[in-house]
């Protein structure tokens, strides 16, 4: 990953004062495949990992879809700190389906020198289907994070992509909201003849330009974006049944448009707290779920 | 002079590109309170003027110097760059409308070969022709700066929101010719901003402003189209 190539993240390439950069357990890598047996059962054919990340197998435990293999992914060594460098690759191949999510939210250490990087690659063949829908994003006083997704799609596959972040450890000490150094999230798309679908690049630095305007965060603490490549018909009925709203009351609001070139389509959703955000972004992601494989999604564990 | 005189008559929010049928979200901001007097609107028109620097900005930068140095490549690359992270439906639609009425309107201004190629490009459905990329060629096409293309630019952004203010918030003339003139002294540190700016650096965050285009674009109720 060429951190460096990302001018945001300039001022932050020093060597960390503890590990370097690159040192084992400061470099982690997953390598996920899915794709269907001889006897068309979605299973994970490839799994290839390097601490800290960590899936174990695939279990089948989605109620509302027990033919779908679900991936957890693990970290063990806790928050991501300073100069770790993750580098994650899903491949759903021809057909294929599969659900993947984190264990718990991703906290994201105080970093002094360096910073931390996620990259990741997507490559969905024909009539593959993945929900990616991990646990939030928690940054805290002085991270510094990049994360640079690329995806590959194939027109008649969908991927649901959703990534919710929050303001900070909103109830840790005397509070914490937007006390970090920069974020800097992109997302780009192409089908496999490397046609551009979209590219969504977000650069939060608070120090320099407070995301608490009226415009950009107007007071919300949880921000979620769900990116949803689908087919047009598919799209078209997400689209239709998926509300757009401002309810100051309950404190959320959420909306959604249709991506450039026909691709799919983008939801957002703000809120004050993260329970609400994640239930709202579960919920889209039952609609994708019943509009492109028409089955249902059951109701999130108790205990997540 | 001549330069000066053709700056101010592209930058005119009465020249004729359809600048007043949008609000750049304003419409949705107001009707849901949310833009409510002359504060809020102030803070609701600065977070779209940065929005745009760091977009459509750069997009119109790259397309100038597409044109100064006879680059065509470099103008739809710079037009699909734009379209890329316009990720808002209605947002899309007005920029691709305004962009050709500017080439469109230009061709009958003056000749030019540039131009006349790009309209055939959007024509043949081979760029997507944002406004942006329009302004920056006929921007250089007229021997304009790119310093001044970018307040024209910016001008424009900020004048849209203003001008709908105008008719769908209860704000005076004195309010929104205030906060215009504090709005073109923060001009230069976005200029600073966006002149180094690649593609790969365009970068834009503003969820409360997506959800607005998004109530607007699935409402029924409209005096904007956007």
């Amino acid at each position: 990953m060429n951190i460096a190539a990302a001018k945001e993240m300039a001022p932050y390439l020093a060597e960390p004062t503890a590990m370097p950069v690159g040192s084992p357990g400061k470099a982690g890598y997953l390598r996920l495949g899915f794709e269907l047996d001889d006897e068309g059962r979605s299973i994970l054919r490839d799994l290839e990992r390097r601490t800290p990340l960590i899936v174990q197998q695939e279990l089948y435990f989605d109620e509302g879809m027990p033919e779908m293999p679900c991936v957890y992914i693990l970290s063990s060594g806790g928050p991501n700190v300073d100069g770790d460098r993750y580098e994650q690759r899903f491949t759903v191949r021809e057909g294929a389906f599969a659900h993947v999510s984190t264990g718990a939210a991703t906290k994201l250490a105080e970093m002094r020198c360096n910073c931390s990087g996620l990259r990741q690659h997507f490559e969905l063949e024909a009539g593959a289907y993945l929900e990616y829908l991990p646990e939030p994003t928690i940054p805290c006083r002085h991270t510094r994070f990049i994360a640079d997704t690329t995806i590959r799609i194939d027109p008649t596959a969908t991927l649901f992509y959703a990534e919710i972040y929050m303001s900070g450890r909103k109830y840790y000490d005397r509070g914490e909201k937007f006390a970090y150094d920069i974020l800097s999230v992109t997302t780009r798309a192409a089908r496999p003849d490397g046609e551009r679908l979209f590219r969504e690049k977000f650069v939060i630095r608070p120090g320099r330009r407070s995301p608490e305007t009226l415009g950009v965060m107007n007071g919300y603490d949880v921000f979620a974006n769900a990116i949803v490549l689908t087919p047009p018909a598919e799209a078209e009925r997400i689209y239709d049944r998926t509300e757009a709203f401002v309810d100051d009351r309950r404190r959320l609001a959420a909306g959604i448009t249709r991506l450039p070139n026909g691709c799919g389509v983008l939801y957002k959703a703000l809120g004050a707290e993260t329970d609400p955000v994640k239930r709202l972004v579960r919920s889209f992601c039952a609609t994708v779920r019943e509009e492109v494989k028409r089955r249902p999604m059951p109701d999130e564990f108790p205990w997540r | 002079m001549t330069t000066l005189m053709r700056l101010m008559a592209l930058t005119d929010s009465a020249f004729p590109v359809g600048t007043f049928s949008f609000s750049n979200g304003l419409e949705t901001a107001a009707d849901t309170g949310l833009v409510h007097d002359a504060a809020t609107l102030e803070a609701f028109v600065r977070d779209v003027a940065v929005q745009a620097a760091t977009t459509d900005g750069v997009a119109a930068l790259h397309a100038w110097r597409g044109r100064r140095d006879e680059r065509f490549d470099e103008i739809v690359a710079a037009d699909h760059q734009a379209i890329l992270c316009k990720l808002n439906a209605e947002a899309r639609l007005m920029s691709c409308r305004m962009g050709k009425k500017l080439a469109e309107l230009h061709t009958h201004i003056a000749a030019d070969a540039t131009v006349a190629r790009w309209l055939d490009e959007i024509g043949a459905g081979r760029t997507p022709g944002t406004y942006p990329a329009a302004q920056g060629i006929v921007f250089a096409a007229c021997g304009i700066g790119e310093r001044e293309l970018f307040c024209s630019h910016q001008y424009g952004v900020v004048n849209t929101v203003l001008n709908a203010a105008l008719r769908c918030v209860r704000v005076s003339h004195y309010d929104t010719q205030r906060i215009l003139f504090r709005l073109s002294g923060e001009t230069q540190a976005l200029y600073d901003e966006a002149a180094g700016m690649d593609y790969d650096d365009m970068h834009a965050f503003a969820p409360q402003t997506d959800i607005l285009a998004s109530l607007h674009e699935k409402g029924t109720k409209r005096l904007f189209m956007n």
